[in-house]
């Protein structure tokens, strides 16, 4: 039982993960490399803060939040210099950095060592989120919030302009939007709520390394999000975070050695990846088209 | 002492050089995020892995084996995956992710096949030869010389022989180039099946120093592509002047700082160079970057 609430955090972890990715690329159709270096960066955040303060999990929140998206605004700019192909390989090179820099400065983040014993999350100071029961629920609420959240957000005029973006960015200029500013918040809501899940993460695992947040990782969530199906629905997001949290744990019922196990779902997704390609570029769930 | 590191870093550069030259060929000509690239340069690495170690052929058989056995994968990404697309009408971004499934399938099937570990083609030490106060192993002249005679070779085909002059015009205006009467199927055959030799070779000479992993694709294949940038995009030649550049500063970065940096360092160039000068060192201005 604790085993599938462990999944289930994981889970909503990764909810969280796929709904900020979509917010770019789906609603605003900027392909992004480098969502698992916002994880990152939220979760060292996150661990300064819940090692050296005692504060509320919302207040840790919010700082997370906008430390995060203090980050995000070199991506901002690299979305207003660079197009197409330049912004992919722009974000590459920011994922890549920001990698390197967790991994060797090691007087802040402890490099290779990782940090141990991260406290857990403080709901009102008071409460401290222990058990595997709590976290589940916490994680949980969490992330239908979350849910709720960028389901109000593509249904305000906010997430209208977005889809103005995505369909035609020229003529959203030709009407007077000021698309990169629209762009610039895209990224900070987007960079914000990666380190929030990266917030939790830490907590709950009270243990990071860089290793976590390599390009591999900005590739899986990149994965996660096309299986899904990417564009304005929430389900989308929702959909793929599931298949790829939790197929794996089904192919333990084939029963194959441990090692070929971890190749073999990554196998998997990758055929999902180009199939859907094929067949349906959008993806399960999704209501937009790459351009 | 900096002699050495500037020696070790032009070496760098050439194994930099022949990968970027193996993607840029497909990115210049098709336009497509050939990310695939990465897993054909394990490809080719476990390949030559098999000839040389497990079936016990000659290293230079082996190699050429596993160049063969690269451009035959090369032209299938092609004819499996992105020719199909093509004919859907399907974005570069839809067959940029196609090309992220690919590899992802391809390094996990080789890491199923082979094992996730690091294996060495041979763990003899090397002879190494002596030019003053620079020491370049065996491998390294291997390195220096294939590579070099390679790439010196390539510059003259894509300068002055007629093929050559076809990728360059297929990349420079593809609708112009089929509308003039030439066969774009066949280039884009021969565009992918060069890319491959030229993502193989990098790679056996690579491998044969340092050893290979399944995972080691990536991270060489965005030095290659930062490379390419560098140097400068849409055009051939560049690439060799901006691998030999990272692979020279690079060198620098490890003798000035620490080794731990370098790769920091390419990136920061990378994105420095997105922001003031994306044509690279000498490439071509776009109107939009």
């Amino acid at each position: 039982m604790e085993y599938l609430l462990h999944i289930g955090i994981m889970l909503c972890i990764y909810i969280i993960l796929v709904l900020s990715t979509n917010l770019t690329v789906g609603m605003a159709n900027l392909l992004t490399m480098c969502q698992a270096a916002f994880y990152g960066v939220g979760a060292y955040i996150g661990t300064y803060f819940l090692m050296h303060f005692n504060l509320p999990f919302v207040l840790i929140a919010l700082i997370v939040m906008f430390a995060t998206g203090l980050t995000s605004l070199v991506i901002s700019y690299a979305s207003v210099k660079l197009k197409g192909d330049y912004f992919i390989l722009g974000t590459l090179g920011f994922q890549m950095i920001v990698y390197t820099i967790l991994y060797n400065w090691v007087n802040v983040t402890r490099g290779p060592y990782g940090i141990p014993g991260i406290p857990s999350i403080k709901l009102f100071g008071v409460w401290s989120v222990t058990g595997i029961y709590a976290y589940f629920f916490f994680a949980l609420v969490l992330a239908v919030s979350v849910a709720l959240i960028f389901n109000q957000l593509q249904r305000s005029p906010y997430g209208r302009m977005l889809k103005a973006i995505r369909t035609d960015e020229l003529s959203a200029q030709a009407l007077g939007r000021n698309t990169v500013q629209l762009k610039a918040w895209a990224f900070f809501i987007s960079a914000a709520f990666a380190g929030v899940a990266g917030l939790v993460y830490a907590s709950y695992v009270s243990y990071i390394d860089p290793t976590s947040f390599t390009l591999d990782e900005s590739i899986f969530i990149i994965t996660a999000l096309f299986i899904g199906g990417i564009g304005s629905r929430v389900w989308g997001p929702i959909v793929g975070a599931a298949v790829v949290v939790i197929l794996p744990e089904l192919l333990r019922f084939v029963g194959l050695p441990d090692a070929v196990a971890a190749n073999l779902r990554q196998v998997i997704y990758g055929l999902a990846l180009v199939v859907l390609m094929f067949l349906r570029p959008q993806g399960l769930l999704g209501d937009a088209k790459l351009k | 002492m900096l002699t050495q590191f500037l020696i070790n870093g032009i070496i760098t550069g050439i194994l930099y050089s022949l990968l970027a030259i193996g993607f840029a060929l497909v990115y210049n000509t098709t336009k497509l995020f050939h990310i695939v690239a990465a897993a054909i340069y394990v490809f080719a690495a476990y390949m030559f892995y098999l000839f040389a170690v497990t079936f016990g052929m000659p290293v230079l058989v082996a190699a050429i084996v596993a160049v063969v056995l690269t451009m035959g994968l090369s032209l299938l990404t092609d004819v499996s995956v992105y020719r199909p697309l093509k004919n859907r009408k399907a974005s570069n971004n839809v067959a940029m992710i196609a090309s992220i499934g690919m590899m992802t399938v391809i390094v996990n099937l080789i890491a199923m096949c082979f094992g996730n570990e690091t294996k060495v083609i041979d763990n003899t030490i090397h002879r190494s030869f002596t030019l003053g106060s620079v020491i370049i192993t065996s491998p390294q002249m291997w390195q220096l010389v294939a590579g070099g005679l390679v790439i010196a070779a390539f510059l003259v085909f894509i300068g002055m022989s007629s093929w050559g002059i076809r990728f360059r015009a297929l990349s420079a205006d593809s609708v112009l180039f089929e509308t003039l009467g030439y066969n774009t199927a066949n280039t884009r055959t021969f565009v992918f099946l060069m890319s491959g030799a030229f993502i193989a070779l990098a790679s056996c000479l690579t491998v044969y120093d340092i050893g290979l992993d399944p995972n080691m694709g990536m991270n060489v294949l965005i030095n290659a592509m930062v490379a390419m940038i560098i140097g400068g995009v849409g055009r051939f030649g560049t690439c060799v002047l901006g691998g030999v550049t990272l692979g020279v500063l690079q060198a620098l970065t490890v003798f000035q700082f620490s080794s731990n940096w370098q790769n920091a360092v390419t990136f920061v160039l990378l994105l420095i160079l997105l922001f003031i000068r994306p044509q690279g060192i000498a490439g071509y201005k776009q109107r939009t970057v």
